[in-house]
């Protein structure tokens, strides 16, 4: 219910374009050719923690159709199998939309942890099918790292968002622009 | 009011939920076409960053930019220290260049006596780095060259020194090179001098290590690694770097090419290795023309005369 008319089309549809920028900002961040020695460690995914932040906190910004652009074109540029990393982040999204309303009065620490399982579940996923597909992969060190600060990454983007482009939970009394509860 | 709005929504949300099955279901479809007939798909990537990472250009390059001036601007602080060292660099670097001044010398005598000839089709085009492979699972770069400008798959890089990669993926103003480092890249070697063939695996660390060595007693840490050609994608001779062994004692090459700082890279042309095919045949004394017949001889005739 929370995602229909929450919000003006306008917002929404501004709100889409952000997101869709941000990510095409990571990514070009992520190209620049300043590390080219192989590291010992992995950073957080941006682009994932940005999706489930989106999706649990304003689910109606992220369609699945806008992450899957995002991904695949992610996939595309990062060297990565194509689809299969975007299917399951699109996977997981949709779960934590569906997750939003119930976490949206709760404290935030289960809002963390509810977005870790959806992080463990899509890059723990994604070793699981490139294992089953036979695709060589990285070492298992690399993605256990990656997991790990994107987890702890998950509060500073929550933060982030909230500053940069507002985008917090809907609080219990609040009302859309046609003077709904949402 | 309220009532309506839930109508709408009981209508909605199942339709919602479709359109994100069948993204996802989309989406899977396209990991396996990608599976089934990855060189299709893998074309198609190179046509999307082809178009995508250019187009960055305009901003990667003030960013780029920036972010080196902050790097050389930490170097400022120890300007003294740098300027000591660079100093006795030059000192060294002045012996060195009267030994490699004589080596030269010697180097031509040689070959004169041995008469060598170096292979001239070896000739290389320079691209830039555009772009790295954006994620630390796989170790590439993107080079401002492309089919355009005759890159063709498969084509050894190096950078001023050593080996740095091969070419795998063209677009039509790009090139990837997938780095020795990556987890895909297999380079078949000779270490000198024992004259041991082996194969270079990447493994996602900066010093790859050597795998399928025959005698491993017969390599020693310091022993330089060269291409060894085998399989045809490569030319021989190229300097990959040198053998170290780690705490592990596992033999490990040491790159010769600065992996720190990749520039400019170098695209070998390389027209393939010529095979010979012959079994090679009975050598017969030259016939007597009046042997052979009436056609032949009137043409050989007119090109007499």
């Amino acid at each position: 219910m929370a995602e229909h008319a929450a919000t003006s089309p306008a917002r929404i549809w501004t709100m889409r374009a952000v997101y869709f920028g941000i990510a095409l900002g990571i990514l070009l961040l992520e190209l620049l050719p300043l590390q080219t020695q192989p590291r010992g460690f992995a950073g957080p995914d941006m682009i994932l923690l940005l999706t489930f932040t989106f999706a649990l906190r304003r689910p109606e910004f992220v369609p699945p159709g806008v992450v899957a652009l995002v991904m695949v074109l992610a996939d595309l540029l990062l060297q990565r199998p194509p689809g299969l990393m975007a299917g399951l982040t699109v996977l997981a999204s949709e779960a934590l939309r569906n997750r939003s309303e119930g976490v949206r009065t709760l404290p935030f620490t289960v809002e963390w942890f509810t977005a870790a399982l959806g992080i463990l579940a899509v890059l723990a996923g994604y070793r699981v099918v490139l294992a089953i597909f036979v695709i060589p992969q990285a070492p298992i060190l690399l993605s256990l790292s990656q997991l790990i600060a994107t987890v702890i990454a998950y509060p500073l983007m929550v933060l982030g968002s909230a500053i940069l482009f507002g985008i917090r939970r809907v609080t219990p009394g609040e009302v859309d622009t046609l003077g709904h509860r949402i | 009011m309220a009532k309506e709005r839930r109508q709408d929504v009981d209508y909605l949300t199942p339709l919602r939920r479709l359109l994100g099955s069948v993204v996802v279901l989309l989406l899977f479809a396209l990991f396996l076409f990608w599976r089934i007939d990855s060189p299709r798909v893998e074309r198609f990537r190179a046509q999307v960053v082809d178009q995508v990472v250019p187009s960055f250009d305009w901003a990667m390059a003030p960013v780029h930019g920036t972010l080196n001036i902050l790097r050389d601007f930490q170097s400022y602080t120890r300007l003294h220290q740098q300027n000591q060292e660079l100093r006795r660099e030059l000192q060294k670097m002045k012996e060195w260049k009267e030994a490699a001044l004589q080596l030269e010398q010697e180097n031509a005598r040689l070959l004169d006596l041995n008469k060598v000839r170096l292979d001239p089709r070896l000739t290389k085009v320079t691209g830039v780095v555009m772009a790295d492979s954006g994620s630390p699972f796989r170790q590439s770069v993107l080079l401002n060259v492309g089919a355009r400008d005759g890159i063709v798959d498969g084509w050894a890089t190096m950078d001023g020194i050593g080996l740095v990669g091969r070419i795998s993926g063209v677009g039509q103003k790009t090139a990837r090179v997938l780095l020795l480092t990556d987890t895909s890249s297999r380079l078949p070697v000779v270490i000198q001098p024992s004259g041991q063939r082996a194969l270079i695996e990447g493994d996602n660390s900066a010093a790859p290590p050597i795998e399928f060595l025959e005698a491993p007693e017969l390599v020693r840490p310091g022993d330089r690694i060269i291409s060894s050609g085998d399989g045809g994608v490569f030319p021989a001779g190229l300097l990959v770097g040198r053998v170290a062994e780690d705490p592990g004692g596992r033999l490990r090459v040491r790159l010769a090419a600065d992996f720190e700082r990749l520039e400019y890279l170098r695209v070998l042309r390389h027209l393939g290795t010529e095979s010979i095919g012959d079994p090679g045949s009975l050598i017969e004394p030259d016939l007597d023309p009046e042997a052979e017949s009436g056609v032949d001889l009137t043409t050989r005739e007119s090109t007499d005369g």
